[in-house]
């Protein structure tokens, strides 16, 4: 396993087989009979659902009831109501991805605090330390999601051109991540090409920031965008304005499988291992809760995605069959 | 909108009178640090505690507010009669930037005026590579960092952690790059950083910007004294007494890596026999030889061995791993040891990549330092791992930076101007900059944004 990138804290990444569990954790917390809440970003994204689902079903193996499932629709205000409701209800550990940084650090560790186990999902918000607001925090290595990202667009573009970056305004530490390690590469490996930067607060500015960057940037030969919901968004832009300009995004959603599959407007996506990562969450949940020693930051390298590989990789991912359209697309089947 | 009061002073001064900048620039500047050593208090916190009179008290909030250094707009809670407005450090009207450089990875963060870290990135990075490439990379991070925490009053300081004793480093904002690493030779990584940012720039060792964070951020907090140390290639401690960092004449204190130990037939410097360098090398050894499976492993699939995967081997149960570990950690305890029955510690706090990886140096460490301490300084001691990782650089450079903006001998200069970019030695330094020749550029220039 090779993880480029270092934790919030600069933590050297610990490998998923860290938390495995033994037969004996899986007794220990059937016996305990504990109680879990969920705290998402978003219940609408497939990365979403296939996290829930690892979450839900390894808890479930251990008998441990998911109480709550809260969507927070991105907004750091509803979490922050959400976190402190939850402090009413006390569950015995609240996986939580918080949704900003300084915002919402506060409300989080006031659940520390009240004595309720806290496992974060792919962002720390400073100030939060692990060992004292949480336990560990499991994400996928977003700073190696970036450099996939831009190693994959880069046989797609021409010299000296010019690529996008569409980045995520807020405070986050995946994106910011994925986006600092897209240019450095760049700026190492590609030293001819220019990064024009703009970034989007809420998904549906997305489209609008990529006619933005368009209109001052006219000449774009590549896009990268934080991640794939806002990035669907920019590539119905891309497609409108009949450019040929090459994308690069995070996460193989059902619908950039599909672009990717035929050929545009995406050339690579740098893919994380969301079912993979609830199980790891999941698994670290009941390791704190048995107060047993976990580590501080838990990461699952990234997958480079291709046409070439599009089917097997959405299989391994995402636990099922490739789309119809993308078999087609790929011709696998008529 | 801040304003300049020495204009103001001057305009309004009448014939024989003193300049209000030369009457009241001592009593803004102790006023301005109660308020930071108390935040919030109230005015009459602030008349009891200053020995000022009321009138005086509240002219010169009017005047530190009128430069925008202090918020009056919050009420406090009423005990009575009306609620006290509660008179805080306008900590977000500037900015700290702060950044750590060790021997394999750079942080980079920004902080609010208070010392309050806002938000922190932390990347791999070999400080082996040349000095230009260092600063280009810090640069680049360092602004793309201010950019996304942009504040009223911009950026006022740079606050620097670096692996290696800073000779002579006082209050003082730097004005040339002190050679900290041989490399560092005829590099100008201070007055490159001054000219792009337009800020002073400080810089204290790793080791005390480390202790510092882990005093006001970490297991610290609250403490009047503190034993802090950090194991990487160099091993060092940094030392609280009466909750404060001692720093000794030189700035040099702690410097335990350079003391001679024994292992079996061998001696060395603590250093050589116990950091990383030796955890590294014994490892793949360890590997070579197949005496680590863990590694030979990792070896034979064409695979760099660090000193963290002998660490995380280690951890994971690997025998020989598990007794290079062991080793170190024995060594380190006896010298902290030796220091914990001198300085008597709450606590003593184990820091470093190396310490994060694992618990078997802590174990080995804790035996040590019992075995060998008087029953009266273990009786309450806590050994522990520190929480914070590379975050504490990053905490303890932000402490550094406000508290070395707002030293009485420093703020005094710049109070009047309500800027420490205004302070008159600070503004001929960068006008002395602007006069010099250009330094080479730095290639390719990044765009704005870009990262």
């Amino acid at each position: 396993m090779t993880i480029s990138g270092l934790g919030p804290h600069g933590e050297r990444a610990a490998p998923p087989e860290r938390v495995t569990l033994l037969p004996e954790d899986r007794a220990a917390a059937k016996a305990r009979a504990f109680r879990v809440a969920v705290v998402l970003h978003t219940l609408e994204s497939d990365w979403a659902r296939q996290q829930l689902s690892g979450i839900v079903g390894v808890l479930g193996d251990c008998a441990t009831a998911v109480t709550r499932v809260i969507d927070c629709g991105f907004s750091p205000s509803e979490q922050v109501k959400a976190l402190d409701d939850l402090l009413a209800q006390k569950p015995d550990a609240v996986i939580s991805l918080p949704v900003a940084n300084q915002e919402v650090a506060m409300a989080h560790a006031r659940l520390a605090e009240a004595g309720i186990k806290l496992i974060l999902l792919d962002n720390a918000p400073t100030g939060l330390l692990p060992g004292n607001h949480y336990g560990t925090l499991v994400s996928a290595d977003n700073f190696g999601l970036g450099l996939i990202a831009a190693e994959g667009l880069s046989p797609h573009l021409p010299q000296g051109c010019q690529v996008g970056l569409l980045g995520y305004a807020a405070d986050f530490f995946a994106t910011n991540e994925r986006e600092i390690a897209f240019s450095q590469w760049m700026q190492t490996r590609r030293p001819d090409v220019t990064i024009c930067h703009e970034a989007f607060a809420r998904i549906e500015e997305a489209a609008p920031k990529t006619e933005a960057l368009l209109a001052v940037h006219p000449d774009l030969a590549g896009l990268f965008v934080v991640w794939d919901t806002p990035a669907l968004h920019a590539a119905e832009v891309l497609m409108r304005s009949k450019k040929p300009i090459a994308m690069a995004t995070v996460d193989l959603g059902e619908q950039v499988a599909i672009g990717l599959a035929q050929g545009a407007p995406f050339a690579v996506i740098a893919a994380q291992q969301p079912y993979l990562q609830g199980v790891a969450a999941a698994q670290t949940t009941i390791l704190t809760l048995l107060n047993r020693l976990t580590p501080a930051w838990i990461a699952l390298p990234g997958i480079s995605v291709t046409r070439e590989n599009v089917v097997e990789s959405f299989q391994r991912i995402w636990r099922s069959p490739a789309p119809q359209s993308v078999l087609k697309a790929v011709g696998l089947i008529p | 909108m801040a304003q300049d009061l020495t204009e103001i002073s001057g305009l309004a001064r009448g014939k024989g009178r003193p300049r209000v900048a030369e009457t009241a620039a001592p009593s803004l500047v102790d006023l301005l640090n109660l308020i930071r050593a108390d935040d919030p208090t109230t005015r009459h916190e602030l008349e009891r505690k200053s020995d000022l009179g009321r009138a005086v008290v509240s002219d010169r909030l009017t005047m530190l507010a009128d430069l925008g250094l202090i918020d009056e707009s919050e009420l406090g809670t009423a005990t009575g009669g009306r609620a006290p407005r509660l008179v805080r450090l306008a900590a977000k009207q500037g900015r700290v930037l702060v950044a750590t450089l060790d021997q394999t990875a750079l942080g980079v963060g920004v902080a609010d005026l208070s010392g309050k870290l806002l938000t922190e990135h932390h990347e791999a990075f070999e400080l082996t590579a040349p000095p230009q490439a260092l600063a280009e990379r810090l640069i680049t991070l360092l602004r793309w960092s201010l950019d996304r925490q942009a504040s009223p009053a911009g950026l006022w300081g740079i606050s620097l952690s670096v692996p290696g004793t800073v000779p002579g480093a006082v209050g003082d904002f730097l004005s040339r790059t002190p050679a900290v690493l041989p490399a560092w030779e005829g590099f100008t990584l201070v007055e490159m950083l001054t000219r792009t940012f337009g800020a002073p720039v400080w810089m204290r060792s790793s080791v005390d910007t480390m202790t510092m964070g882990e005093l006001h951020g970490g297991a610290g907090q609250g403490l009047g004294s503190m034993l802090f140390i950090k194991v990487g290639r160099r091993i060092g401690a940094g030392i609280v007494s009466e909750g404060r960092l001692f720093r000794g004449a030189q700035g040099a204190t702690g410097l335990i890596g350079a003391l001679p130990v024994h292992q079996g037939d061998r001696s060395g410097t603590l250093d050589a026999m116990a950091g990383s360098d030796m955890i590294l090398r014994e490892g793949r050894l360890a590997a070579e030889t197949g005496r680590s499976a863990f590694l030979a492993d990792q070896l034979r699939r064409g695979g760099e061995i660090s000193a963290i995967d002998v660490a995380q081997a280690a951890q994971m149960g690997d025998a020989a791993c598990m007794e290079i570990l062991t080793t170190s950690g024995r060594l380190i305890g006896q010298v902290v040891a030796t220091l914990t029955n001198t300085l008597n510690p709450e606590v003593i706090v184990l820091s470093g990549a190396i310490m994060q990886t694992n618990d078997i140096i802590l174990a080995a460490v804790r035996e040590a330092v019992y075995g060998a301490s008087h029953p009266l300084v273990t009786r309450d001691l806590r050994i522990i791992r520190s929480q914070m990782g590379s975050s504490a650089g990053l905490v303890g450079a932000a402490r550094v930076g406000a508290e070395l903006l707002f030293a009485p001998e420093f703020l005094k200069d710049w109070i009047m101007q309500g800027s420490p970019l205004k302070h008159p030695a600070f503004a001929s330094f960068r006008e002395a900059l602007d006069m010099a020749p250009p330094p080479p550029a730095l290639s390719p220039p990044p765009s704005r944004g870009a990262i």
